[in-house]
């Protein structure tokens, strides 16, 4: 058995298909015809642009725009007509095709990585991919094409890339393995989008797992077993039935209102990343959005994204929810993230650093941007604006000023936009939850981010495994704080809501129906499950469930006392 | 020989998109089309080149065009750079 991240869940049982690298050697020869020659670069440019179009095209369809315009960045360059001069002039020169391109692409590689520019470099691996395509269809190599494989197949593959997910079949791929990629990396967010399931960072896996082997993948735990006997298969495939008749089971909670036992209505809305993402929380049923991550606009793109690019998006994402709310969080990045246009530091603590609306604040330039794609979209449908990492009262005003300003500039340049749109605070930090009842007067609404509240509150880093273990939303001082701030949003009867993955914990549920949570925020696959939770309890029960929890003094009882409870 | 010295002054320099956006106008000219950045030319017309050349924000370029089309070419290129390339 091998252990992987399972990034994508659900159970799949197949045979396994190999995506290797075929080899491109080949002897350069001189070239006598070079006519000939220069006309068989031609045709493989030809094709090369052509299949990359069809690929675009693909990934424009199943992806977007965005993911596409890699690709499409691939044809322009080596349509550039000093490259394909230079080119063409080396096989006049004698040298066959395939050695005049990799000379060429190589002079661009070595000059690309040799730049003091992060972008530049980046730059590099593109041509290094335009060198590959072509040689393998100058030497007739045929990459292995994952829109043949046979029902059943599960793809074990070093890493995903975007030009093959364009061949992916759901139909017939069952499973995904990859050597490397987290439970965020694109094959992580590809897989989950085809609901395939998935299991990534399995070390060495495209040597340990073979061609046509048999091979179990349970996305759910991240375990791939190789060649399973058959009771495994049994077991597997029984479990992949109760995984299935759960998923369907769920189903009757579609077009359902997500009310309590005692029929108290709250909101049960979606986490999305990029816009392409928000339909599918449409499909499953959510209620809005409750929180749209903006930072894929800054880390995908090579560029500072322009307030057009900014605006589509947002608007993108408030057609699809129509009068749905949509909370669109401002930008949160700091020193942890390489984003190499924006000039930030690396940082010895970044997540104590110059990050998100310290970072937005002191450039109000980049802010400001931002902001009147916000006030923009905001005429397409209910967005709400909500700033990340506050801890004190002064940011808050200093980001309601900057709305103010881009306000008054859109109404000079005479844009629409909804006067009332809501800033709202994203409460994630120690210094937010004590000064609650102080941004409950400031805020139009509080949205409760688990992850960074639990992080912060506890002092701990969750990746680092030596102290993992006191990362849990159960900790007493979490829970406290979660229900303080939703004490305090309350009173100032604004509309509290949580936009962490605690929100579709079904331990925590109880609690939060307790404290008086009104918004829940899930990802696009836990709705439904969210929502079969919530019904479970009436306000008494939870307030029953609640009181017994908050009594307790160490993280270990109240987990051990809500798993009785839960199940 | 024509030649105007500018500054490029779109927030992402001449990156891909921009960079390709002017390479591909350029190239719809009879004229030759060079970038003079920091002492190098640069082929105007090549998006390959125009990358290698990690023209940012704030860079003072100067563009020289030769050839039968020369004004309308930097006329062009002039105009492309001080609209910001389409940002």
């Amino acid at each position: 058995m091998y252990q992987g991240i399972g990034a994508s869940a659900g159970i799949g049982i197949g045979r396994v298909m190999l995506v290797t690298e075929k080899s491109l050697d080949y002897t350069p020869v001189r070239v006598k015809n070079i006519s000939d020659e220069v006309a068989r670069y031609k045709n493989a440019l030809k094709e090369f642009c052509a299949e990359t179009q069809v690929k675009a095209d693909k990934i424009a369809q199943s992806l977007g725009e965005k993911e596409a315009e890699i690709l499409q960045g691939h044809i322009l360059m080596i349509q550039d007509p000093y490259m394909n001069g230079e080119i063409e002039k080396l096989i006049t020169g004698g040298e066959c095709a395939e050695k005049a391109v990799e000379t060429i692409c190589d002079m661009f590689i070595d000059m690309f990585s040799a730049a003091d520019d992060e972008l530049t470099k980046q730059r590099a691996t593109d041509v290094a991919d335009i060198k590959k395509s072509i040689v393998s269809i100058l030497l007739g190599v045929q990459q292995v094409d994952i829109s043949t494989a046979p029902p059943n197949t599960i793809i074990v593959v070093g890493d995903l890339t975007p030009s093959m997910t364009a061949g992916i079949n759901r139909d017939n791929i069952v499973g995904i393995v990859t050597q490397v990629g987290g439970k965020a990396s694109h094959s992580a967010i590809l897989a989950r989008a085809l609901e395939i399931p998935a299991v990534l960072s399995v070390p060495c896996a495209t040597q340990k797992l073979t061609d046509g082997m048999s091979v179990i993948v349970d996305g759910t735990s991240g375990e791939v077993i190789p060649q399973p006997k058959i009771e495994q298969v049994e077991e597997y495939t029984r479990r992949k039935l109760s995984y299935l008749a759960e998923k369907k089971a769920l189903e009757r909670y579609i077009g359902m209102p997500t009310v309590t036992a005692d029929n108290i209505k709250v909101e049960l809305v979606g986490n999305i990343g990029k816009p392409q993402d928000a339909p599918r929380i449409l499909e499953c049923d959510g209620e809005g959005v409750g929180l749209f991550r903006t930072e894929f606009l800054f880390m995908d793109n090579a560029e500072m994204p322009t307030e057009d690019e900014q605006f589509d998006a947002y608007k993108r994402v408030a057609l699809t929810m129509k009068d749905k709310p949509v909370i669109i969080r401002t930008l949160d990045i700091g020193g942890d993230k390489e984003i190499p246009y924006m000039g930030l530091d690396k940082e010895d603590n970044p997540f104590l650093g110059f990050r998100a609306v310290r970072f937005c604040l002191q450039r109000s330039d980049i802010y400001k941007i931002q902001l009147r794609a916000l006030l923009r979209a905001s005429a397409f449908g209910n967005v709400k604006i909500m700033i990340p990492l506050v801890t004190c009262v002064e940011e808050v005003r200093a980001v309601k000023a900057l709305v103010a300003e881009c306000k008054a500039e859109l109404d000079a340049e005479n844009r629409k936009y909804n006067s009332n749109v809501q800033v709202g605070v994203m409460m994630e930090t120690s210094a937010a939850t004590m000064i609650a009842d102080l941004l409950a007067k400031e805020a139009d609404f509080f949205s409760i981010g688990t992850n960074d509240l639990t992080g912060y509150t506890m002092a701990v880093d969750r990746g680092n495994p030596r102290v993992a273990y006191l990362y849990s939303a159960f900790n007493p001082a979490v829970l406290r704080s979660i229900q303080h701030i939703i004490k305090c949003g309350l009173e100032q009867n604004i509309m509290v809501g949580m936009c962490g993955e605690a929100a579709a914990d079904p331990m925590l549920i109880p609690l939060l129906i307790s404290f008086g949570l009104s918004e829940y925020s899930v990802s696009a696959t836990a709705v439904l499950a969210t929502r079969k939770q919530i019904s479970r309890w009436s306000k008494q029960q939870a307030d029953e469930i609640a009181n017994k929890a908050l009594s307790m003094t160490t993280e270990a009882e109240v987990v051990a006392y809500l798993k009785t409870v839960v199940d | 020989m024509v030649s105007k010295k500018l500054t490029v002054s779109n927030a992402q320099g001449l990156h891909m998109r921009p960079a390709g956006l002017f390479a591909n106008a350029m190239g719809k000219y009879k004229s030759d089309v060079f970038l003079n950045v920091k002492g190098n030319d640069v082929n105007g017309k090549s998006l390959m080149n125009i990358i290698a050349a990690c023209i940012k924000c704030g860079t003072e370029i100067e563009i020289r065009c030769t050839g039968e089309d020369e004004a309308d070419a930097l006329a062009k290129a002039v105009e492309l750079i001080e609209s910001g390339l389409g940002e």
